[in-house]
């Protein structure tokens, strides 16, 4: 005897002041926020209120990026490409999509995030990173 | 086994909806607050221990997500969910884990935010044989088995009533409390809707957003630390069969509850709970409840919930202050409400309750209570 079914279960999460603002950010100016951490000085992204490791509060949050270098990356059966992009200013690494058909991505490549015609506050604003073609490098 | 006391409390502001922060932001508050109460730095913690429902917020693993919240990066830290007494459950283990020698100081954290998920849902999550079903909810459970407790106590409507005045009148001097309603009366709480016979709206809890924290040293750390140490004197936990129906008499026997208050009772050298414990801070999620929880906990014998609610016993200047946090009728963050006992029982041991302390409180009882599932039952004393 089996008994089969499903659950809806509906949600609404806070962000909390300092997530809201990235969201919002990425949303109105297309600017990815981080979070400088007046204790260990790192750069936390997406921006926070708290810093996890030490436990203090953030400083006021600043722009990063938007260019980023790829840290890992692994490409899924189905062609679906996930990679940890840390973004220039920020010490911590984003996870997203690598964008970029039949693209031999390596970790270390450059990239941008390639944005959202219509955005909803959320971090699929940013529908995943693309090569960045950096000006001189001939390509 | 060495000697443990609590030494310190946060608590948040605890309302309807805290969506002014996040998860982690709202367990913050609390853990913050409670360190700072302690003298001590994220830095002095040993272990975390997370208490909250998973799946009221329908979230898996929340201890992965608000585990930062409570200063727990590159500590031991790990959640304990027992339904409606994890609160209480978690800081009995932190008692273990202080007294074992294991930790010499640990910061448990409970949480609860009903705003963002569906409580009924996750509540629902039952048995899926027999009670998913036809499941009724805490609601219905709750009204089944009061029906069956006031046809055989002759518990009145208008007794459960004045144990909701009680509450509403005692929440008022607490800055913490959900619902603040200093000027309720016995005929408002009569009137009120009905909502599963015979339990109307002000008998009920309420469903909050909130978070608590208490700091669990040693022997030689909280003497350091803490002028006046809430020394845990005893603890007991009992859990029970899982349905309704196999339960002997529910309301009426509590047996988890009642097994629980006399292993504490013996291990502390209580005889007679009522003359000899100065305040009572006890998980109540409806009135009927804190009347059966009276003859449970042996402050009366059976029967006799109703005189003692008629006279006046539990109330501030009673011989017995039962829950002069307003307790879980006035704020109910589930995950944290088992928290909250322990840290407003420690609260009047510490002498800092400020306008809802009771002058003089050397021992307090606090409990929890999960459905039928679970009991616990906590002294705590200002001697070790």
């Amino acid at each position: 005897m089996i008994r089969e079914g499903s659950i809806h279960l509906p949600f609404a999460y806070a962000a909390g002041p300092a997530a809201s603002r990235f969201l919002v950010s990425l949303r109105d100016e297309g600017r990815i926020l981080g979070s400088p951490c007046p204790a260990c000085r790192r750069v936390l992204c997406p921006a926070r209120s708290f810093c996890p490791r030490c436990g203090d509060e953030t400083g006021e949050p600043i722009s990063v990026g938007p260019a980023g270098t790829v840290v890992s990356f692994t490409a899924q059966a189905g062609g679906v490409v996930f990679g940890l992009v840390r973004l220039d200013g920020a010490d911590t690494a984003m996870l997203h999509r690598l964008l970029g058909d039949g693209m031999r991505w390596t970790i270390g490549a450059r990239v941008r995030p390639r944005l959202a015609a219509r955005r909803q506050a959320s971090i699929t604003d940013i529908e995943g990173f693309e090569p960045l073609q950096e000006p001189g490098d001939g390509t | 086994m060495r000697q443990v006391a609590v030494i310190g409390s946060g608590q948040t502001r605890h309302a309807r909806c805290r969506d002014d922060v996040s998860q982690a932001e709202l367990v913050r508050e609390a853990a913050a607050a409670a360190l700072a109460d302690a003298g001590l730095r994220p830095a002095d913690v040993d272990a975390v221990l997370l208490s909250n429902m998973e799946l009221f917020e329908g979230r898996a693993f929340p201890e992965l997500w608000v585990g930062e919240g409570a200063f727990a990066c590159g500590k031991p830290c790990m959640k304990i969910a027992t339904g409606g007494t994890s609160g209480t459950s978690t800081c009995i283990a932190a008692f273990h884990q202080v007294a074992s020698g294991m930790f010499d100081t640990v910061l448990v954290v409970g949480f609860e935010k009903h705003s963002e998920g569906h409580t009924q849902t996750g509540m629902a999550l039952t048995d899926p044989f027999w009670d998913r079903a036809v499941a009724s909810g805490a609601l219905g459970n709750f009204a089944l088995s009061i029906s069956e407790y006031m046809a055989e106590r002759g518990v009145t409507e208008r007794q459960a009533a004045l144990v909701a005045v009680k509450a509403r009148r005692n929440a008022a001097q607490n800055p913490h409390a959900h619902l603040q309603m200093p000027e309720l009366t016995v005929d408002e709480v009569l009137a009120s809707r009905m909502l599963a016979h015979p339990v109307r709206l002000l008998d009920m809890c309420p469903q909050s957003d909130g978070a608590c924290a208490i700091v669990v040293a040693s022997g030689d750390r909280a003497r350091r630390l803490c002028p006046r140490p809430a020394w845990v004197r005893a603890t007991a936990t009992r859990h029970e069969q899982p349905t309704l129906g196999d339960i002997d008499r529910r309301l009426c026997s509590m047996r988890t509850l009642r097994d629980a208050a006399h292993a504490v009772y013996a291990a502390a050298g209580i005889t007679e709970p009522l003359a000899e414990l100065d305040v009572a801070e006890i998980y109540e999620p409806v009135t009927y409840a804190e009347l059966a929880w009276y003859e449970a906990l042996g402050f009366c014998r059976d029967g006799e919930a109703g005189r003692l609610i008629e006279d006046g016993v539990t109330t501030m200047d009673g011989t017995l202050p039962v829950n002069p946090s307003g307790g879980v009728l006035s704020s109910n963050p589930v995950g944290a409400s088992g928290v909250i006992r322990v840290a407003e029982a420690a609260l009047q041991i510490h002498g800092r309750g400020g306008s809802r302390q009771v002058e003089g409180a050397r021992l307090a009882l606090a409990t929890g209570y999960g459905v039928y599932a679970w009991a616990d039952a906590i002294v705590l004393g200002a001697e070790s």
